[in-house]
Parts: structure tokens; sequence; C-alpha cells
């Protein structure tokens, strides 16, 4: 779903925000699509909590303009735009019952009382708390109180849910449960979510697009499939899942062929496809992904490209076990990860160990 | 009993033997007293509602009574609606760093005696004080203002200067500890800045605000230093009558149970404020 097709229902337009002489958000246009699930990714103090706060209207941009379903929102107050915010910390009333707090944005909505009565009931339903109107809402667990912020933005049906890391504060099977519970929810209200989070799992399993940011910088906006694929630069390709670096020596070939002496690897001929960047013959670095190698069983014959090298160390995960293997002839490191399938045996650290690995995988990043 | 029970027992002991030596035998004391009477120079020990009876019924006590209620009242509210502005101003628009120096500027008054604040005030108020001249020499008033000296007035003002610092600081801790996203959620669900500071803030006070009143209201019903010094004829209190009947007229138990009249009231009147902000807050008495 890439697509810039979809009715643009916010476009950002060369933001800049600065604080003092901080330059929080550097000249940041994108679109993003009506029914979108949208996340921005990137580490802490990269900016997206501010993007996030300028769309909602709490930070006013220094330049630039934010549109919301084509609107120019210059100096239009939170409370006046057609967005609504989950907070990081919820934000639950704490003097309110959990109705009260799920029909705290009605006052204004021209609704008589039992008709809210019905809306919020609806509301609570939505997101698993049907019968919980009544309690108070310090008795929630961290869970509850994420869904009530959930049930008391989306009963305003907004055209923009904006998300600011909701999951960070819960504990990891909660956090997987809603991460599929939120992505459920959102292709059932169709209405476009804008999600925070530094955790690039989470934007990989629950969003149609991501826009990776690196101090104010939008580096990379693509879908998940993409980004972990295709990264643009190294930095990207750092950030996202598990990479290992190795030197490498690049040669031009003919056409679009491009011979890669690899360090610990050896050469391979790979294809200029595999290069994001600008492709320069002379120093460069080739990125692979773990899931990408294998450790060959000992006595199988070795096809294609093959490393030597001793295991270093390893961590069982239970489905999988990763392993950090020391390549013979060379000081680098490579991980990888093994299924642990039937019959095949967890290594241990001063093994030896034949690493196959597939030039197609290979991505070059000129230095 | 265990062994946590009797260590607790242990360390709360002195200032429990204390409280029971200073303040329950004397309130005891009082209260016995209230139900004797005064017999010229013996006292009658037989016990009586007499005294109540006398307190209840007699025109001045009655009004002394009701003045002290009404004052205290109005200085309470007066301090609290003066305090909530710069409680709120300390919390919300003085930057982090500076928040301490502010409340430590707040406390300042307290520096010099009650009793100097007090002849301060008469200075200012006075017939020729600082305050006629200035508006006088200004040409605001032809004639010095007579309605601020020597009546409830006077005393209003003195007292609610006295007692602001002790109303900003609970209203300022209460202030301090709202999350400000509860603000922001309030204005992203449509709320305007105004109607969020009812809706969200000032329920989130309360707890301080009652806190305000509760240590503003009691001891201002009790006080008779400011009415004495500034409060002339009109200005009396309640407790300027007990402090005569004790001392000059000689009739503790009458005395005593005018002070069991006052401190019911007081009693009455906290209650009803403590009843009602857990009614506002849902019940869970914050």
């Amino acid at each position: 779903m890439t697509d810039g097709a979809r009715h643009p229902i916010v476009s950002l337009r060369d933001v800049e925000k600065f604080y003092g002489s901080y330059h929080a958000l550097r000249g940041i246009s994108m679109d993003i699509g009506e029914g979108e699930f949208f996340s921005l990714l990137g580490p802490s103090g990269c900016g997206k909590t501010t993007l996030l706060r300028t769309i909602a209207g709490f930070e006013e941009v220094s330049s630039g303009h934010v549109l919301l379903d084509g609107q120019n929102m210059d100096g239009v107050a939170p409370n006046r735009r057609p967005t609504n915010m989950v907070f990081q910390s919820y934000a639950i009333f704490p003097h309110l019952s959990v109705a009260e707090n799920v029909g705290f944005g009605l006052r204004r909505s021209g609704l008589a009382g039992d008709e809210k009565a019905r809306a919020v009931d609806e509301a609570l339903a939505m997101v698993g708390l049907a019968g919980y109107g009544a309690r108070s809402a310090q008795a929630l667990s961290g869970g509850q109180r994420q869904r009530v912020a959930l049930a008391r933005a989306l009963i305003l049906k907004p055209r923009v849910l904006l998300l600011d890391e909701p999951l960070s504060a819960l504990d990891k099977k909660m956090r997987e449960q809603m991460q599929s519970e939120l992505r459920r929810l959102q292709r059932h209200v169709g209405i476009t979510f804008i999600l925070v989070t530094h955790d690039q799992e989470e934007a990989l399993i629950m969003s149609d697009r991501i826009a990776v940011m690196f101090e104010g910088e939008i580096a990379q906006l693509a879908t998940p499939q993409e980004l972990y694929r295709r990264p643009v630069s190294r930095e990207v390709a750092d950030f996202i899942g598990v990479m290992n670096f190795l030197p490498a020596e690049i040669r031009m070939g003919s056409g679009t062929a491009v011979e890669a002496d690899i360090a610990g690897l050896g050469p391979a001929a790979i294809d200029s496809a595999q290069c994001p960047g600008a492709l320069r013959p002379g120093r460069a670095e080739v990125g692979l992904r773990p899931e990408t190698m294998t450790i060959l069983p000992e006595g199988a014959p070795g096809e294609g490209h093959v490393a030597q090298g001793v295991v270093a160390e390893q961590s069982y995960y239970g489905d999988m076990t990763y392993y950090v293997v020391r390549l013979d002839g060379v000081d680098q490191t490579v991980t990888l990860s093994m299924k642990n399938r039937i019959g095949r045996a967890v290594l241990e650290p001063g093994m030896p160990a034949r690493v196959s690995w597939d030039p197609r995988a290979l991505l070059v990043f000129s230095g | 009993m265990d062994r946590d029970a009797r260590r607790g027992l242990l360390l709360i002991s002195p200032t429990a033997l204390y409280a029971i030596a200073l303040l329950a035998a004397p309130l005891a004391a009082i209260l016995l007293f209230s139900f004797w009477s005064q017999d010229f120079l013996e006292i009658d020990r037989t016990l009586t509602l007499k005294n109540y009876r006398e307190a209840l019924t007699e025109p001045l006590y009655r009004l002394l009574l009701w003045r002290s209620l009404l004052i205290s009242l109005a200085v309470t509210v007066v301090t609290v609606l003066l305090a909530f502005p710069i409680a709120y101003f300390v919390s919300f628009h003085v930057r982090p760093g500076r928040k301490a120096l502010w409340i430590f500027l707040i406390t300042i008054p307290f520096w010099t005696s009650y009793l100097v604040r007090v002849f301060l005030w008469k200075v200012i108020l006075g017939f020729n004080g600082v305050l006629n001249t200035s508006l006088i020499g200004i040409g605001v008033i032809d004639e010095p203002l007579t309605f601020i000296l020597y009546n409830a007035n006077a005393v209003v003002i003195t007292l609610a200067h006295a007692f602001a610092p002790f109303a900003i600081l609970p209203i300022f801790v209460a202030l301090e500890k709202i999350d400000r996203s509860l603000l922001e959620a309030s204005r992203d669900l449509g709320e305007s800045a105004m109607s969020t500071f009812f809706r969200v803030t000032l329920p989130l006070a309360m707890p301080g605000v009652v806190a305000a009143v509760l240590i503003v209201f009691i001891p201002t019903i009790g006080d008779y230093v400011t009415p004495r010094l500034v409060g002339g004829p009109d200005g009396l209190m309640i407790a300027n009558m007990i402090q005569t009947q004790f001392l000059r007229l000689n009739n503790a138990p009458l005395g005593a149970a005018l002070a069991v009249v006052a401190m019911v009231m007081v009693s009455v009147v906290a209650l009803a404020f403590i009843w009602l902000n857990r009614r506002w807050l849902g019940g869970d008495g914050r």
C-alpha cells in the first residue's frame, strides 16, 4: 500500500521547528493518506513526538504549513482541529469515572443525554471495556487505561488519530496483544492513525507506511518491507532490525554488474540495484541481515559462497538461536540467526562454523 | 500486641503524651467547666446546661458568634480567591528553576511578627494612615475613608493578608501535582482554555483549595488579637468575649461554654467542607 494516490488527509509542507537555537524539525514535507496506518519511527530526540504535537496543534510550526484535509492549520488551536490524540501517559482524568472520561469530548456534540450514554457504551464495547463505565478511572490497569484513552479519542470520530508511544508503558505480552488490537481497530474504523514509536519492530508490524526520522529529518519514508529490504542509508539499515556491516572493496563491472571483495567473506558479483546510494568504486560497506546466512551442518557439502569462522557467542531464544561468528583471517564478526529445527544441534562458543551466505541478499553502502 | 505495633506505640508515645497533656486534657477541662457554673468567687460543680442556654440565647453572644462566623467565612473566601491566582501563576507561568524562589518570597511576611504586621495595617488603614493620605494626595478622595479601620472590614483585610501564604501553599502543591498532559488532553478533546480550567484544573486543584479553606477558616474564627487591635467595637469576635469572660468577668464556665459552641461551629463547617470535597471527587476522598 504505497499510495500517495490516496486522498491526503495530513499534508506537511516544509515544516520547520526551532526551540531557541535548537533545530527540532528540518524541512519536513510529506502526505499521509486517508485511512492509512502511518508510523513516525526514530530514536529518542529525533523530533517524532514534536512532529506529532505539531499536527495536533500543541506546537506551532516555526515555518512551513500543516494541512489537515486540505485546510491550513496555521494558528488553529488543538480543540479546533479534526485530530484526537492518545497520550503517552494516557492522560486519563483521575477525577472522573471511566464513562465520564470517554464522554468528556461529547459536551459540545449536541447529543442528548441518552444518546451520549449510548455513544459511550458503544465506544467502550469497541475497545473491549463494555460494562466498565461506572468504575473509577484510577482503579484501571495500564492496558485498560490505554483502552479508555483510545475510546475517548475515537468517540469523537476524528479524521486523524494521533498516538504518542501508546504501548511503551505496557509489558511485552500486553504490548503484542495491543499491537494487533490497534491494527484491527484501525481497519474497523477506517480512520488515519499516526503512531509515534521508537520500537522498529512495532512500526514494522503495525504500519502501512513508516517515516524513519533522524535529527529532525525524514531519513526514509517507505512500506515496512521496503524499509527492511531496501534501507536507503547505512543509518536506516542499522536502525531497522539487525544488520551486519562488513568493509568491502568495490570494482565496477560491465553493465549493471558490480564486483565486491568483502572482508572475511570473499569476492562476489552483485547487481547495482543492491546499492541504494550513489555507487562509487573503492571502499564501501556491505550489509547482510542475520537471517540471510546459515551455518552449514558438519560434513555437509559447501555450495556457493561459504566462509569459515568460529562461534564467539550464542544466544538461545527458544524458536531461534542467534550466533556471533568470528570470521577466519579478518577481525570481523557477523551475527546470524538460525531456526531451531528438530535434529539441528545448537552450537557452543568455540566450535568451528561454516557460514553460507547469498550475494543476492547484500546491500552496498558507498562510504 | 505484636512487635511492630509495640514499636509503633513506643515511637509515637512522646508526641502522643504531649498531645494528651497539652491538647486533650485542656479540652476535657474546658468541656467540664462548661457544665459547671460560677457562683461569685466559688465554682459550683453541679452539672448544668445554664451556660449553654445563656450562650445561645443572650443577644450579645449570638451576635458575636454570628459575626465571628461571617468574618471567618469572609476572610476565607477573600484569602482563597486572592491566593488561587498567585498559586496558579507560580505553578503554571514561572519556569521550574524559579518556583522555589517564588515560594520563598511568598513566605517573607512570616519573617516579621504577627503583631507587628497587624500594627502595620493600623498604620496603613488609619484615619491619617498611608492609604488615606495617599488617596487624598492624588486627589481620589477628599475626606479620609473611615470604613477601613476599626470595623469588620479591617479585620478581614488584616487576616486575609496574614493567612495568604497558608492558602497559597496547599493550592500551589495541588496545582503542581496536576499532570500537564491532562490539560492538553482536554484541549485535544475540544475544550477551550477557559473550559479546561473549569473542567480539569479546578476540580483537580480542589483538594488544595479545601485544605486552604480549612487552614484559614479554623484559626481565624478563634482569632482575638486582630479584632482587638483593628476591629474597633463593631469588629470584635467571639474569642474576645471568651477572653473577657475568663480574665475580666471571672466567669470561666460561661467562657468555656462559649468556647465549646465556637468549636462545634468550626467542626460543623469543616466537616461540611470535607464532605463536599469527597462528593466532588467521586468519593475517593483524596
